[in-house]
């Protein structure tokens, strides 16, 4: 039925009036949806150990430790100053292996290769591994992120 | 009350009317000609999966989906539950078995050009069907939760950040976050056992629907040669000669899944480094050995981004051939049946380089 005045017929309008409504509720409802699956993630600005801990490491060694759910790595440089890596491949985000006799991080996954400092070197990544700075502050060791103040 | 079980017939089918059913499928022809064998690689794909199914409810009774509990839960399957051993084996045997025959299926379609008018949605739904029997695999992978599994996952799903714009997200949605950890098994036990299965079910009902719907397609070849193929009833014939491979492949997967068993190695540390020799399940090694030959830089871009984009068009084109290849069916199309070819040949070749 169509009044004489009006731009619709009465089917018309509920249709749009119900369509628009269901539109709107389904909306409402995919935004908690895509919250949910979506978990927050923000990776730590600093983790503080404790430096005893790392302390007696022998110059040219590496120890790991938790950054996140990603595993840090901590390196001994022969002068006794410390580098902190986050240590996964920037190719395809696997766990890298130091290899002292050789001074290298390997990847097994794809064959990726940095140097003792991080550098790549060889194999497929295409970024050296992510650098940590590494803060002494006895008794804590604080590491951070580089863009953390 | 003697021919009761004739009289039951009659009183369902009364009430269901399923005899349209069966009626069907006696009279359903099944054309036979020199490419016929390849029409048994569909109900071989079924057969492997009415396994996965069954020995996958199995598993459930005794699978605990957590980090601390994950690898411990398959281990007591392999060592305590009684005959746990031999379903794991069968469970994971039939996989490989289903994927194997999954892509025999693939190539067999695209060689005999049964995708063309009026199959397109057949192939598409059978692409999709590819992809979900890829993505239970991947997640499949994961959940005896031991160093490799993590390692493969971690590769697998880093490989989307690649994809512009949306690619970082679909990382962060496989993983439950910026890191494959407890959240990801937890994640791809939800999508192995809940989510894909709901899928696979729509798309099956959708392909195995249009079969019926359109009819077995006959070869160009077959049919050019003889104009009258000689065709067989669906039901029994059909089936009876089916039966026949079914009984032979169940005899050949349960012979493997008894010698080997699949290994268990220790449970994963999200801090260690990555084993030596990660390599993803069988049907994954041609991606892999084609994403570690690309060189880090091509150009300006990096080599796995130009990696992932050639795989993703590759993807795109195969969903499409029917739309690519839409010639009439008497065309040949050679390049298209080349490029199936070329396919393998390049599948075949990555695959066994990344085992040397």
């Amino acid at each position: 039925m169509k009044l004489k005045h009006s731009l619709f017929t009465r089917r018309q309008f509920l249709n749009g009036l119900f369509g628009g409504w269901i539109t709107a509720l389904l909306a409402t409802f995919i935004y908690p949806v895509v919250k949910f699956i979506f978990p927050a993630y923000r990776e730590p600005d600093e983790v503080i150990l404790l430096f005893s801990d790392f302390e007696g490491m022998a110059p040219g060694s590496v120890k790991r430790f938790p950054w996140g759910s990603k595993p840090g790595i901590l390196k001994k440089n022969d002068d006794g100053t410390y580098l902190a890596f986050v240590g996964v491949c920037t190719h395809l985000d696997c766990n890298v292996a130091y290899l002292p006799e050789q001074k290298k991080f390997f990847c097994a996954c794809h064959d990726g290769w940095y140097d003792e400092y991080g550098t790549n070197i060889g194999g497929p990544p295409a970024h050296p591994l992510r650098r940590l700075v590494v803060e002494i502050a006895a008794p804590d060791l604080i590491i951070k992120r580089e863009d953390v103040e | 009350m003697k021919n009761w079980p004739k009289e039951l017939s009659i009183w369902l089918d009364d009430r269901f009317g399923l005899s349209a059913i069966t009626q069907f499928l006696k009279e359903k022809p099944v054309p036979q000609h020199k490419h016929s064998i390849w029409l048994y690689t569909g109900s071989a794909i079924l057969l492997f999966f009415v396994i996965q199914v069954v020995t996958g409810f199995m598993l459930i009774l005794y699978y605990k989906p957590t980090l601390d509990a994950a690898n411990a839960s398959v281990a007591r399957i392999m060592t305590e539950v009684p005959l746990g051993w031999i379903i794991r084996s069968v469970h994971s045997w039939s996989s490989t078995f289903m994927i194997a025959f999954v892509f025999i299926h693939l190539i067999s379609i695209w060689l005999t050009k049964s995708y063309r008018k009026p199959r397109e949605i057949t192939w598409m739904s059978g692409v999709f069907l590819l992809a979900c029997s890829l993505v239970f695999g991947f997640t499949g992978y994961l959940l005896p939760w031991d160093d490799l599994s993590l390692s493969a996952t971690k590769v697998g799903t880093d490989i989307p950040r690649s994809i512009p714009v949306v690619g970082a997200w679909v990382t962060k949605l496989l993983r439950g976050g910026g890191d494959v950890t407890g959240d990801t098994l937890t994640r791809f036990f939800g999508i192995h056992v809940c989510i894909l299965p709901i899928f696979i079910f729509l798309l099956l009902a959708i392909h195995v629907y249009l079969i019926q719907k359109k009819g077995m397609s006959i070869p160009l070849d077959a049919e050019t040669r003889n104009e009258d193929v000689p065709t067989i009833p669906f039901w029994p014939n059909f089936v009876y000669r089916e039966m026949v491979v079914w009984l032979v492949l169940v005899g050949i997967l349960f012979s493997i899944a008894i010698v080997f068993p699949p290994s268990l190695d220790k449970q994963a540390d999200l801090m260690a480094a990555a084993p030596e020799g990660v390599k993803p399940e069988w049907y994954f090694l041609f991606l892999f050995q084609t994403l570690k030959i690309f060189p880090a830089k091509i150009l300006f871009v990096n080599g796995d981004s130009v990696a992932v984009l050639i795989m993703l068009l590759a993807g795109l084109f195969i969903f499409f051939l029917p739309v690519i290849d839409n010639k009439p069916t008497e065309r040949k199309g050679k390049i298209i049946t080349a490029l199936g070819y070329v396919l393998v040949v390049y599948a075949l070749i990555m695959s066994v380089w990344s085992l040397l």
